[in-house]
């Protein structure tokens, strides 16, 4: 392998132009680092909301919750806004801050491979070039990797096979016979708009989810002028949804009676909108609200009911080349299928090999389950931040708010690894174990952990996924950058757990932080 | 030794097979008598709701599964019985049985089969079907089907019925090792969940649906010239079966279920005057106190591709 030694390193190399890897750009330009290239394979940036653009596509999260703090948009047209308008935030961002000067498209990583005696990460890439940086941001996404499920016979269909993640705009489902095969967040989002166009549709369930009503609203233009002139008004609007939403964690997180409070409005929008009770039979669900991810939609079920509309709840037993046959021995033929079966989530593995400190391989690490500390460091691979990574997700509030906190975390770890000189930053192996033996210990009590299958979990039940906690608890632990849980080493070559005396720290910028040995449980402050 | 129910899982969905997998036009159909058919018509008749009912049986059992392995092996049974009645179905449209596109009636007890299903399968504990069913399957598979092949001569029923008691077969085997497993609970849970969760009303009228249900199908499979002593064979099987297993025995429903179908099959036990008098009295139960047969009941077809009505507008 040949080592670009020419090149000199970026700080950061940043892998994925989705919502992290911008978000993660913006605070490093804010924070005064200019020195950073951004990686996408694609051809435009937005990660999944470029690729999710299903008719129908739209966020759960109200948009005021569902965007950055730091790029506040006051022009959001609905409460929950579709994946155009996202798309069209993301590219705003890109403008505002000038970020497309960063980003190399077409760029596909092909491995990274951390270079313990300069402290640097080479990212080699498809096309053969490399980059080097000191720090490196996986943000390459959980939803990144969408394919056709492991169905029996599927490439028997002599039909047409979408995927949500891959929509087809060319496709015109007027007037045809089309099947959607699941029934998750896609889906139910996709159905009522398909059920419209489509001669006749037919949905393919295997579980069903529990279905919240979805408060939509169009933003009136008060509102809009309101946030236009006070940025204070959207962001105590913002903190407001926050807290609605924190709320909720009592319900969806833990088994409570709040549970009980959630699945008993779940149950009442199933009443009021599906009467007949075979069909409310065949749409309850029998797994505990919060479990697997909750729905959010008025026009699911109603959509369902259409005369064009029908609910299959047979195991599918195979895909012939007309259509599909389920297990009470019947085929249904279609001219189209749509799979919104959901993404190649990696729980297990890492989208291209990742070599940390003496060659270790990451893929071999996580092959019974992701583990890191504080989701975005895993020891052994030093100076590798991960945006949503292992235990970051959320299940009642928005992904964003907890990527934000992952983002400053970044950010901070960043400027340390530059303004000390630091050569490596290297979470310990223990602290990392110890973390992660309480964050499963906390799993076990978590609705996901309560006995339904769902991709938050491995094949072997390991929860590597979810974050078992509040938002707000989330924040305040990314909110310290504890470096007594890091094996610290300088350009000098010095590392914290030799010497009392290690590294040489600067006082300027971090003034909380003096040296090693005196500041073993410092915290550097969370701006 | 006990079964693997993962291996069984994967064994199920590797085994599925379809209505369009049998040339319904084959030569053979003609090969029923005109003796035979009214009483073939009506014993094909209950089949189908008879599997329809099991149906509904599994789909009440993938709910109270234990595991979500079971839970999806009850899935797919539920689905098989489904195909058994379609494929029973189609055997009926092969020899001009089925009026147009109805669905043949069902009869009153039956209908009471349906409706206590609607209303308690759900709530029932695991150990209640999970004991009918397989007495059920055990009668069905034991004696009804073989006295229908020794009886029917027509090659393509005998393909049907080779495919339903191979899937059957594998019914069998999850019903029993799961009775095992209900039966090696801790002795004060069964006796908790027995006498707590199971006498209940849901259960009693259960009982007072079943036993008719039972001796209308056994009188009029006697009355086509079912021998006897299938029946007796057919339970005896069921007991073997059931006696093997020393966690099945421990199970208070299988006991009870043992000593009922000892009573069934013995026609001189005065238990036939109570459950025949009960046949009687459902003949006289007006339909009007039933309610709309369930949404559940319209997924039974006899085509092997479904026909879907368009809307009129897309249809033109």
């Amino acid at each position: 392998m040949t080592r670009p030694k020419a090149v000199t390193p970026h700080t950061t190399v940043i892998i994925g132009a989705g919502f992290a890897g911008l978000g993660t750009a913006i605070r490093l330009l804010q924070s005064g680092i200019e020195d950073f290239v951004i990686l996408e394979r694609g051809s435009r940036v937005g990660g999944t909301w470029r690729d999710n653009t299903y008719p129908g596509a739209a966020c759960d999260i109200p948009s005021l919750l569902y965007s950055y703090s730091f790029a506040l948009n006051p022009e959001w047209s609905r409460g929950y806004s579709g994946s155009a308008e996202i798309l069209g935030y993301i590219d705003h961002m890109v403008e505002r801050f000038g970020l497309l000067r960063f980003i190399r498209f077409h760029t596909t990583v092909t491995a990274a491979t951390f270079d313990a005696a300069a402290g640097v990460w080479n990212v080699e890439t498809e096309d053969g070039t490399a980059y080097r940086g000191r720090t490196a941001v996986m943000a390459a996404g959980p939803l990144a990797n969408a394919s056709l499920p492991d169905i029996r016979g599927i490439d028997t269909f002599t039909g047409v096979k979408i995927h949500s993640a891959r929509w087809d705009h060319s496709y015109d489902f007027a007037g045809k016979r089309v099947a959607v095969v699941g029934t998750g967040a896609s889906a139910v989002q996709i159905i009522p708009e398909l059920a419209g166009v489509a001669a006749q549709l037919t949905v393919y369930q295997r579980t069903p989810g529990w279905v919240i009503p979805r408060t939509d609203y169009r933003t009136p233009w008060w509102t809009k002028q309101l946030y236009r002139r006070m940025p204070t008004a959207q962001r105590a609007a913002r903190e407001g949804l926050f807290w609605v939403h924190e709320t909720m964690a009592l319900g969806m997180v833990w088994s409570t009676p709040l549970t009980r409070v959630i699945e008993q409005i779940a149950g009442a929008h199933l009443r009021r909108q599906v009467r007949d009770p075979w069909l409310r039979r065949q749409l309850t669900p029998d797994f505990r609200a919060g479990c697997k991810r909750m729905l959010v939609s008025n026009d699911y079920y109603p959509a369902l009911q259409r005369p064009n509309s029908k609910l299959v709840t047979w195991p599918i037993a195979t895909i012939s080349p007309d259509g599909i046959r389920t297990s009470d021995g019947i085929e249904r033929q279609f001219d189209a299928i749509v799979f919104a079966t959901g993404f190649d989530i990696t729980k297990t593995g890492t989208p291209f090999p990742i070599t940390g400190l003496d060659g270790r391989l990451l893929a071999d690490e996580w092959r019974h389950g992701a583990q890191a500390y504080k989701s975005v460091n895993v020891s052994g691979y030093p100076n590798l931040f991960f945006t949503f990574g292992p235990n970051s997700g959320p299940g009642h509030n928005s992904a964003l708010v907890y990527m934000e906190s992952q983002i400053e975390y970044i950010v901070r770890a960043t400027k340390t690894i530059v303004d000390r000189e630091l050569l490596m930053l290297d979470v310990r192996g223990h602290v990392q174990h110890q973390y992660n033996v309480r964050m499963q210990e906390r799993l076990k009590h978590t609705t996901w952990n309560s006995g339904c299958r769902s991709w938050y979990l491995t094949d072997d039940g390991f929860n590597g996924a979810m974050y078992p906690g509040f938002a707000t608890q989330y924040a305040r632990q990314m909110g310290e950058l504890r470096l007594a849980d890091y094996v610290v080493t300088a350009r000098s070559g010095k590392r914290s757990d030799d010497t009392e005396h290690v590294v040489e720290l600067p006082r300027r910028r971090l003034p909380a932080v003096r040296t090693l040995e005196r500041t073993r449980n410092a915290r550097v402050p969370h701006r | 030794m006990a079964l693997d129910l993962d291996a069984m899982l994967v064994k199920i969905s590797e085994r599925q097979w379809a209505l369009a997998d049998i040339d319904w036009e084959a030569p053979g159909a003609e090969q029923i008598s005109a003796e035979q058919w009214p009483g073939l018509k009506a014993f094909m008749a209950d089949l189908v709701w008879i599997e329809n009912v099991g149906a509904r049986g599994f789909a009440a059992m993938a709910r109270m599964a234990p595991t979500e392995t079971l839970a999806d092996i009850y899935r797919y049974f539920h689905a098989e019985e489904q195909r058994h009645a379609n494929a029973e179905l189609a055997l009926m449209k092969r020899w001009g049985m089925l009026d147009g596109d109805d669905l043949p009636e069902p009869n009153v007890n039956i209908r009471m089969a349906i409706e206590w299903l609607d209303r308690y399968a759900d709530d029932m504990p695991l150990s209640v079907l999970g004991t009918v069913i397989p007495m059920l399957e055990v009668a069905l598979d034991g004696a009804l089907l073989k006295f229908l092949l020794d009886e029917v001569h027509d090659p393509v029923c005998h393909q049907v019925f080779e495919k339903i008691n191979a899937d059957e077969s594998r019914h069998l085997a999850v019903d029993f090792q799961v009775l095992e497993m209900l039966g090696n609970a801790r002795l004060r849970r069964l006796l908790i969940e027995s006498v707590g969760k199971t006498l209940t009303p849901g259960l009693l009228i259960g009982a007072l649906m079943y036993i008719p249900l039972l001796n209308r199908m056994r009188n009029n499979i006697v009355g086509m010239g079912l021998q006897e002593e299938r029946l007796y064979a057919a339970m005896h099987r069921f007991k073997n079966v059931g006696e093997r297993s020393s966690g099945t025995r421990r199970v208070p429903t299988y006991q009870v279920l043992k000593w009922h179908a000892d009573m069934v099959v013995n026609r001189r036990h005065p238990y036939h005057l109570l459950a025949n008098s009960m046949v009687w009295a459902s003949d006289r139960v007006p339909a009007r106190i039933f309610g709309p047969i369930p949404t559940w009941f319209k997924e039974l077809t006899s085509e092997p591709v479904a026909v879907e009505t368009l809307p009129a507008a897309v249809a033109s």
